[in-house]
């Protein structure tokens, strides 16, 4: 009976062996396309993010290079990108925020100037918001609020705006206001945990904007 | 072993509708309700589908002969699933955004009760042109039932054909409850009713209610 | 956010909010087929909330242990293979093989255990058990124990809660609420479809296409469920 057992099993046992050297060989070929690939989802969005622009007319000053981002992870596994011109000027970051938003988990991308005292910009990575409502943080026209905004304050999301808003209120999607919050509240707290470090690291460091070239760290 | 079951391309033709997975046989229910929010996604996972469930079919049909009756279960799960493997990988290397919209989907395509019944019922009974003929026939059905509901569900939840816009906007505000999971249900609930009426109509007998 | 309302709002979020079969999609197979008695739907949900816990018991132990990028007991078998002391290993191409060869065994398992100690149970099951191997909402639920538990290079957010690695509570959290959350979707559809027998139901929806409609309606209240796991998580003082 035994014998049998085993007599029957070695067809499971060679095509295990078959398959598992089929799917090396996948993984080998194909591993580092993916990687690739989750890399490419932060990277292709720093030009947009990270751009310096004249605070009156709104017109871009500088632009990020990709190719000369550092990646630089923390002590407690944190990743911020730190994004340099084409030009070797240290001119921003980009960290990744995430928190819960109203039907999920949302992540998202957030560019800041070097010394953190703007946002520059906003991406969304991920979300599971409802579809046309909710789901509208990923477009241009509400990430476009979150370009040159001061972060001494944290943001706010307001419905409507009257008159001047103030310098830290951003304008809620229509019908989405649960969801503009959630996005406030992951920048506001990111932002925050960002600041903290940064001032750490510069206390260690000296002034990061005094900090050229990518080859630092 | 004689071939006294119907031939490659009657198997083929059957496939399409008159054994239509989905619509007839009632299998795979989870991907057709998950991914059919809009076409790409749906022709996306109806290819892998094709892919391993032909992979799978010939496969079987190969080793026909070696197969014991206690264990073949689990070879059939061992190759769906090593063939699944390699699609997901295949589709995040190559269309990264789209493996995310899917999600956890593409592997789900291991449980998918399509590919195990094709290879219980005909690959590991018939020879290897049949079988192919059989898996490609099945796949063309899946695909025909999920572009079916998923044209349905993108256009008039989201006024977009393959992303491109196929209603003005002012014509039919977007209905947005069809692209969310009470949408996939009644979708599928009515058009099963369609067919049903259909294939009743052709028959000229009262529905047969499958359950 | 401590443990306890962390398991909580896992709790929450599989059986209600994010119902395995009302909002995900999985198990769909057994919703249209066995739901037609309310006590034969009750024991399927019973049968596949044992199944779903044994089998996330296991998978969660394999992805923990072995799978996931730096797994202890792998990277330490490389290590020793190679001599090579900063080798690390990342086995999750193996992962889909892996949890159908745990989900297989879990079956038999569960199967064998039924049969030997409730043997009115086992007769009354029949056939369902075997058939729960193909239930996508095991298959469902070790992936999204995966998904938390081989976070990898994908983490690395500020100010973010909850990205962790989940340890076994949370794993087995999710599994019983999800596999309680189909039990509660598949009773209420038997309880509603027993009802509809009485009805004078098309011809050509008979069976499954009324299940279908009604699964939309239940699927459209259930949605009802949805932010209150945030509001949950902000009543619970844990971070959002």
């Amino acid at each position: 009976m035994k014998n049998s057992y085993i007599g029957q099993a070695w067809l499971v046992l060679s095509l295990s062996l078959v398959f598992g050297g089929l799917l090396a060989g996948v993984q080998a070929a194909l591993g580092p396309k993916i990687e690739e690939n989750k890399r490419n989802e932060t990277y292709d969005q720093i030009p947009d993010l990270v751009t310096l622009r004249n605070l009156e007319t709104g017109e871009v000053l500088v632009r990020a290079d990709a190719g000369k981002t550092v990646e630089i992870v923390t002590d407690d596994g944190k990743v911020a990108y730190k994004v340099f011109s084409a030009d070797d000027k240290h001119i921003g970051w980009i960290i990744k925020g995430a928190g819960s938003g109203f039907a999920g988990r949302i992540e998202l991308l957030i560019g800041l100037t070097a010394d953190a005292s703007r946002v520059l910009g906003m991406y969304v990575l991920d979300q599971k918001e409802t579809p046309a409502l909710g789901d509208n943080i990923k477009e241009s026209e509400f990430r476009d609020r979150f370009h040159d905004r001061w972060t001494e304050a944290p943001l706010e999301v307001v419905r409507t705006i009257t008159g001047t808003a103030a310098a830290n209120d951003i304008l809620a999607v229509t019908g989405a206001t649960v969801s503009s919050e959630s996005v406030c509240k992951i920048v506001n707290k990111a932002v925050d945990e960002f600041k903290c470090w940064l001032d750490a690291r510069t206390s260690a460091h000296g002034d990061p904007a005094d900090q050229t070239g990518p080859e630092e760290d | 072993m004689p071939n006294d079951g119907p031939t490659p391309l009657e198997r083929f033709i059957n496939g399409i509708l008159p054994e239509n997975p989905v619509y007839r046989q009632l299998l795979g229910m989870c991907p057709t309700l998950a991914v059919t929010g809009n076409m790409k996604a749906a022709m996306t996972m109806s290819a892998a589908v094709a892919f391993v469930l032909v992979c799978a079919n010939l496969i079987t049909s190969l080793i026909r002969n070696l197969l014991r009756p206690h264990l073949r279960i689990l070879v059939f799960t061992l190759t769906i699933a090593a063939f699944v493997t390699i699609v997901d990988r295949v589709l995040a290397a190559y269309a990264y955004q789209m493996s995310k919209e899917l999600g956890p989907y593409v592997p789900l395509i291991i449980v998918n009760c399509i590919i195990i019944c094709r290879c219980e019922v005909c690959a590991s009974k018939q020879p290897p042109l049949t079988a192919l003929s059989d898996a490609v026939g099945q796949s063309l059905g899946f695909a025909l039932a999920l572009a079916s509901i998923a044209t349905i569900r993108e256009v008039l939840g989201a006024g977009t054909w393959f992303g491109l816009p196929v209603l003005a906007e002012g014509w039919w505000p977007a209905w947005g409850i069809m692209v969310l999971p009470p949408g996939a249900f009644i979708t599928l609930g009515a058009l099963l009713g369609v067919v049903n009426r259909v294939s009743s109509l052709r028959s000229g007998k009262p529905a047969a209610a499958a359950n | 956010m401590t443990l306890v309302s962390e398991m909580v709002l896992i709790a929450v979020g599989a059986a209600v909010i994010n119902n395995f079969v009302l909002h995900y999609f999985v198990g769909i197979c057994p919703f249209l087929g066995v739901s037609r008695k309310v006590d034969m739907a009750f024991g399927m949900g019973c049968a596949v909330t044992f199944v779903v816990s044994v089998a996330a018991l296991l998978s969660w132990t394999f992805t923990f242990y072995v799978l996931r990028p730096g797994a202890p007991l792998s990277t330490w078998i490389m290590r020793a293979v190679t001599r090579n002391a900063e080798a690390t290993s990342d086995l999750r191409v193996l992962n889909y093989i892996v949890y159908i060869f745990v989900i297989a065994s879990s079956v038999q398992l569960v199967e064998m255990y039924v049969r030997k100690f409730f043997p009115s149970l086992y007769k009354s099951f029949g056939v369902f058990l075997p058939l729960i191997t193909t239930n996508c909402a095991i298959l469902f639920a070790c992936l999204e124990i995966m998904k938390h538990v081989s976070i990898g290079g994908g983490g690395g957010a500020w100010g973010a809660a909850g990205g962790h690695v989940w340890g076994l509570p949370q794993a087995l959290t999710l599994a019983i609420a999800g596999g309680l959350g189909f039990m509660m979707a598949i009773v209420i559809m038997a309880g509603i479809r027993e009802e509809l027998d009485h009805c004078d139901v098309p011809a050509p929806l008979k069976g499954p296409g009324i299940t279908l409609l009604v699964a939309g309606i239940l699927a459209l209240a259930f949605m009802g469920f949805s932010g209150v796991d945030k509001t949950l998580s902000g009543l619970m003082g844990g971070v959002q």
